[in-house]
């Protein structure tokens, strides 16, 4: 038995990546903009080479990351559809008791902490957090970048409104991001200094039993499949991860 | 004869200057004339402090040292630097300006001290203040009438309160800056908001001392903040101030021609963003911060905001502080 396990497809990498690095592009060239009043913010805008040019790399990382989106969506609604793998992202019951019992656990009140499939109810809460956020940046965003042709068909006041949502999703995508997801990826005692599982691919074994038992365990086939798997999952949409067999 | 008091000095002058008549043939055939009236000197700011030597230091010699002006425009240029010697700090903030700057260029017809300020006959500038329009007026007539039209100008001829703009309010006395530059247009919306933001000012002429921190908080006064400390030039032009509500001709916002009012909106938007339909001018908030009445929708959403993202990062960071401690207890 080899010791790891593939827990993420090519696409689902390239997909983080690129996720990655248009969400710092667009923090880099938002932040000033929000906050125009601190120092930093025009250090920032003259180090790029003035406002003009921050605006358009916002723009075209913004339009890159409308496609990525798009395409996420797109693809993992086919795939589920297709029933090429199951749904296991979707928030059920059992992540509502999860939660509680991790709570308990942490608190002391649980003996054990909750035992997780593929996906815990962090992971999806996180998921689920950046598919709504990224789907309110790429609305609002649009609505900034094309106020006229928008005012055609809906009221004014919707600008503005839209500002206010893009500003604010954005500084709270930013904090959960900083404090977070850098935690779970890169803090947390459990994977510091570096979860690298979403850039090569692969898990340990002893963490995947840690972290995911019940879905190692469906893998090596000592268990059966649970309730809300149809078949064995892979995340958002991806062909179903190949285990790792010896 | 250093020692004698102006009053002495200006007799000993006068006995040939006050000879009207006095004056000069120039190479270029011109004259110019050198007659000084003593009841108009003994009445300006300088008749009662200052003999003619003052301004004129080394005329005492008799014959007067030659001056070499060829014309009427050399000759004018020769008395200069008079001002210098007293009014120093203001004398350098016009070299500053954008006349001076005409003036180097060998445009004879921008103005230095004298021209503003007159020579035998200098009054204060600003008494009553609509001199100050009317002494700019000589050479910016079309302005000056504008700006006598405006709700500035208005105001001031019914009030005559100081709180009123005049020409030199906003574009300064002495070290005047071409207001044409992008420089001068990006911090324009600051000159407007020397007296705008001022609440007591404002408060008593019913006006919001809201307007500025309400543009600078939105898409225009952002870009025109972040363009105003750029090095490079903006590639596009954004709004200021005066893009809306006019410069010398500015109006009460509810005036039946202003670019501001409602029903004109529309057509003031469009010069920015062509083809702006109906609805487009309702995306700007007419400097009101949004409140239940004023853009509900705005209000609403900021406040959704201000609760989730302290609760949602709040709840995130307890859970991780959760974690760390079980961690730590479980060792």
């Amino acid at each position: 038995m080899k010791g790891y396990v593939v827990r993420f497809s090519l696409r689902q990498r390239i997909e983080h990546l690129f996720v990655m690095i248009l969400f710092t592009l667009l923090v880099v060239t938002g932040f000033p903009q929000k906050f125009y009043d601190v120092g930093i913010s025009q250090a920032i805008v003259n180090a790029v080479g003035g406002l003009d040019r921050v605006r358009w790399i916002h723009r075209i990382a913004g339009i890159l990351f409308s496609v990525a989106t798009v395409v996420h969506i797109a693809v993992a609604t086919l795939i589920v559809l297709l029933r090429r793998a199951g749904l296991t992202m979707v928030p059920t019951k059992q992540d509502f008791k999860d939660s509680i019992r991790q709570i308990g656990w942490y608190l002391g009140l649980a003996a054990e902490p909750a035992r997780f499939d593929r996906y815990d109810y962090r992971q999806k809460f996180e998921y689920w957090g950046m598919v709504i956020g990224s789907l309110v940046m790429v609305a609002t965003g649009l609505i900034l970048y094309l106020p006229v042709p928008f005012t055609r068909l809906f009221p004014g006041e919707l600008v503005p409104v839209a500002l206010v949502a893009h500003s604010n999703e954005g500084l709270m995508a930013f904090l959960v991001v900083i404090t977070w997801h850098i935690y779970n990826a890169h803090l947390s005692p459990d994977v510091f200094p570096f979860d690298t599982a979403i850039f090569t691919g692969k898990i340990s074994r002893e963490r995947m039993h840690h972290e995911h038992p019940l879905e190692l365990a469906r893998l090596e086939g000592e268990s059966p499949a649970p309730p809300h798997t149809p078949s064995q999952g892979a995340g958002s949409g991806t062909p179903p991860a190949p285990a790792g067999n010896a | 004869m250093a020692a004698e008091s102006p009053k002495d000095e200006v007799d000993t002058c006068l006995s040939c200057h006050g000879e009207k008549g006095t004056e000069k043939k120039l190479p270029s055939g011109e004259t110019r004339n050198l007659f000084v009236d003593r009841a108009v000197f003994e009445k300006s700011v300088h008749g009662a402090k200052l003999g003619c030597t003052g301004c004129h230091p080394g005329y005492q010699e008799m014959p007067h040292p030659e001056r070499p002006a060829k014309d009427a425009q050399e000759f004018r240029a020769g008395f200069r630097d008079l001002c210098k010697s007293c009014h120093f700090a203001n004398y350098t903030k016009a070299l500053d300006s954008v006349h001076f700057a005409a003036l180097s260029k060998g445009n004879s017809a921008a103005p230095f001290c004298s021209d503003c300020h007159g020579a035998h006959d200098i009054a204060r500038p600003n008494e009553p203040r609509t001199k100050i329009s009317d002494t700019c007026s000589g050479c910016h007539s079309g302005e000056a009438e504008a700006w006598a039209k405006s709700v500035h100008g208005e105001t001031l001829a019914k009030t005559n309160s100081a709180d009123v703009p005049v020409c030199t309010d906003c574009h300064k006395s002495h070290a005047i800056h071409d207001p044409r530059t992008q420089t001068a247009r990006l911090h324009s919306p600051e000159v407007c908001a020397a007296c705008h933001k001022d609440e007591k000012k404002m408060a008593k002429y019913g006006l919001s001392a809201k307007v500025y921190q309400t543009y600078v908080g939105d898409f225009h006064g952002r870009s025109a903040s972040l363009y105003a400390g750029q090095t490079k030039a903006a590639e596009k032009v954004i709004a200021v101030c005066t893009d809306c509500h006019g410069f010398h001709e500015i109006t009460r916002t509810d005036a039946a021609g202003s670019g501001v009012l409602k029903a004109n909106l529309q057509k003031t938007c469009a010069r920015c963003h062509p083809g702006a339909p109906p609805n487009f001018p309702a995306a700007w908030l007419s400097h009101y911060e949004p409140s239940p009445k004023k853009a509900p929708l705005v209000w609403a959403t900021a406040l959704f905001y201000k609760i989730l993202i302290p609760v949602m990062i709040g709840g995130l960071v307890l859970q991780i502080l959760l974690h760390l401690w079980r961690v730590v207890v479980n060792k």
